[in-house]
């Protein structure tokens, strides 16, 4: 079943007098635990596809249809509501609040969604432990080293159980050693059945997808799948 | 967002810029300082002079040829009025059964002097008989009081006030003494029991002689006050009437026409008091709400300055599922927690004053609730006034640009 579906999406700023599109008209259809990768140099529009398909921005024309309903027509308190339930991100500067311990920024998204002090914490602590940060929670992001922080963010994006979770250059701030093990991270929370989006401009982590999208001005100009031994399901395209 | 998570993220916020924190409630802390402070004074003074005036008094009102003329123009009318006369206070006194004492007076101020010592501008007061009815500021604490021989015939004796005895006689006992008042001599009949000072203004720095005395001595060609103590508490107001009545009818008016004297009681004169600082006190409210408003800006500026600064936060809050009313929330909550805690301070600065002024002053201030509640009213006010621009900017921002803000 398609998680992700885009019907003539496009995206077009104004910029001064200049009309600039960012993201011209594209159908897109990603199932249900996929693991795809988009590339692209920058300026190609991958970031605003990215956006687009995390419910951050909301696109010019066209329909998106996330888990079969349309979240185009939706306002912001509503799209903060299926950020909040269906969406986890991880960004390339990790996006911490930098007063907050570890404990408080995994709790966040628990906040808006309503749950009491004590659920959050359990839930928050879960999430931490998952990442391997369980002995760090009362750090704050400024004491923790740059792949302790990614895991924080990571532990934040897992804690509602979403079905989808977008990594925007996950290991663009990291050294490989440590981008190495926040990708194995990332890949056990797909094996644990969550649909993975992650944007990248490295080939050597796009290989490690099993679908990846190459956009280039605005359009995708290849959408290559890799037969893999972990049965990969077919889309309905 | 529950209410409490807000109220937790603001103080966070609050404590994490210290300095500019404390700067941001100044204009909060002044303007309800200002409040309370000058509530409990100005309250304290209201207290102060009905006590000095309606607790002395009570009962005793006065008819003049001025009223209370409080501007040049009714007093310059009022000048052109017939004199009161000793004997209109006879008239009144065989007239009035109401009356408890009818007490004609004249005032002036001279100088009293005794062996080479010399007390400077004496409120002297000339009195007739009865006067001993009137109230127990006339009381002698040696000596003995006027007779009334010495009232009707005009006997040159007299009654010194506590601090004019003190600083012409020292240690000596001025009683049997002849001072020089006003070119004359006087027998010092006795001493009047000390009253203290009034604002400041010594109540004891006076010389009570008859009033025939004191017109042999000034001339007669001056108007009386009539002094009038009704005989019970309950014919006060009976009274008054009564004595404007008859005074009209001796003084050939008409029942319907306005009289041609002024009839004073504390209480009217309190209210008097009261309409002119009502102006005073309206001064003060616009001063303190100037400084509300300017504090109020400051705080909204503060809280744009806040909201840029943690736009990345507001982008990554809303990333996450944070809608525009828990943005709108957290940001008032944390410009209230701002107004609120100078709110705070400012009471406990404001009762400090109060305090202080209620020990050196003769003023009894007291802390007025209601302007405990006024002030953290408008604290709040300005809280959520000055919140709700930079939250509603801060609650509609869209993620995406939030989170692509560069700082």
């Amino acid at each position: 079943m398609a998680l992700i579906h885009l019907e003539g999406v496009a995206k077009t700023y104004a910029a001064g007098r200049a009309r600039v599109e960012a993201l011209k008209p594209l159908n897109l259809m990603i199932d249900d635990g996929e693991y795809v990768a988009i590339m692209g140099p920058s300026g190609s529009g991958k970031s605003t596809l990215m956006n687009i398909i995390g419910c951050l921005d909301t696109p010019t024309a066209g329909r998106y249809r996330l888990a079969g309903s349309d979240v185009s027509v939706l306002d912001d308190d509503r799209l903060s509501a299926v950020r909040n339930a269906e969406i986890g991100y991880v960004f390339q500067t990790f996006n911490l609040l930098p007063r907050s311990d570890a404990l408080r920024n995994v709790e966040l998204p628990l906040v808006y969604a309503g749950l009491g002090a004590r659920d959050r914490r359990a839930r928050a602590e879960r999430a931490l432990a998952e990442v391997g940060l369980a002995d760090r929670a009362h750090h704050r992001p400024p004491e923790l080293s740059g792949g302790e922080r990614q895991r924080v963010a990571i532990a934040r994006a897992l804690v509602t159980d979403p079905r989808l979770l977008l990594a925007d250059e996950p290991t663009g701030n990291l050294d490989s050693q440590t981008g190495a093990e926040i990708m194995m991270l990332i890949e056990r929370i797909w094996t644990a059945g969550r649909t993975v989006v992650l944007v990248t401009h490295e080939e050597e982590i796009a290989a490690r997808a099993r679908r990846v999208l190459r956009l280039r001005d605005g359009h995708v100009v290849s959408d290559a799948r890799r037969p893999a031994e972990s049965a990969p399901r077919e889309t309905g395209r | 967002m529950s209410f409490w998570e807000a109220v937790r993220l603001a103080f966070d916020a609050v404590r994490a810029n210290r300095l500019r924190s404390a700067l941001t409630m100044l204009g909060t802390v002044v303007a309800v300082v200002a409040i309370v402070a000058v509530v409990s004074i100005t309250q304290g003074l209201n207290r102060y002079v009905s006590q000095q005036l309606l607790e002395v008094g009570s009962h005793v009102f006065t008819i003049d040829k001025f009223g209370d003329a409080t501007d040049m123009a009714s007093y310059y009318a009022a000048m052109r009025r017939r004199d009161l006369r000793r004997e209109d206070a006879e008239y009144l006194r065989a007239a009035l059964p109401s009356a408890e004492a009818v007490v004609p007076s004249l005032y002036r101020s001279a100088d009293v002097a005794w062996g080479g010592r010399e007390a400077k501008d004496v409120s002297i007061i000339g009195i007739g008989e009865g006067y001993a009815l009137l109230d127990d500021s006339y009381r002698v604490t040696s000596g003995r009081e006027l007779g009334e021989e010495e009232l009707r015939g005009g006997t040159r004796s007299v009654l010194l006030g506590s601090e004019v005895a003190e600083e012409l006689f020292g240690p000596v006992d001025p009683v049997g003494r002849a001072v020089r008042l006003g070119g004359q001599s006087y027998w010092v009949a006795g001493v009047l029991a000390a009253r203290g000072r009034v604002l400041g203004q010594s109540q004891d720095n006076r010389a009570i002689l008859p009033i025939t005395a004191f017109e042999k001595q000034w001339g007669r060609r001056r108007s009386v006050t009539i002094n009038i103590r009704a005989a019970t508490p309950e014919l006060y107001e009976t009274c008054q009437e009564e004595a404007a009545t008859l005074l009209k009818i001796r003084r050939g008016l008409q029942p319907w026409e306005e009289p041609d004297f002024g009839v004073q009681t504390a209480e009217a004169f309190y209210e008097v008091y009261q309409r002119t600082t009502r102006l005073f006190y309206l001064g003060i409210i616009v001063v303190v709400a100037l400084s509300l408003v300017v504090g109020g800006i400051v705080m909204m500026n503060i809280m744009l300055v806040a909201v840029t600064e943690r736009t990345r936060e507001i982008g990554v809050r809303k990333a996450v599922g944070a809608r525009r009313r828990d943005i709108t929330l957290q940001f008032l909550v944390e410009a209230c927690t701002l107004s609120g805690a100078g709110a705070a301070i400012g009471l406990a600065l404001g009762a400090v004053v109060s305090v202080l002024v209620g020990r050196v002053s003769p003023l009894p201030t007291r802390l007025e609730p209601w302007s405990i509640l006024l002030s953290l009213g408008l604290a709040l006010a300005i809280g959520v006034i000055a919140g709700s621009y930079p939250a509603a900017r801060a609650a509609r921002l869209l993620p995406v640009t939030a989170l692509s803000y560069e700082k």
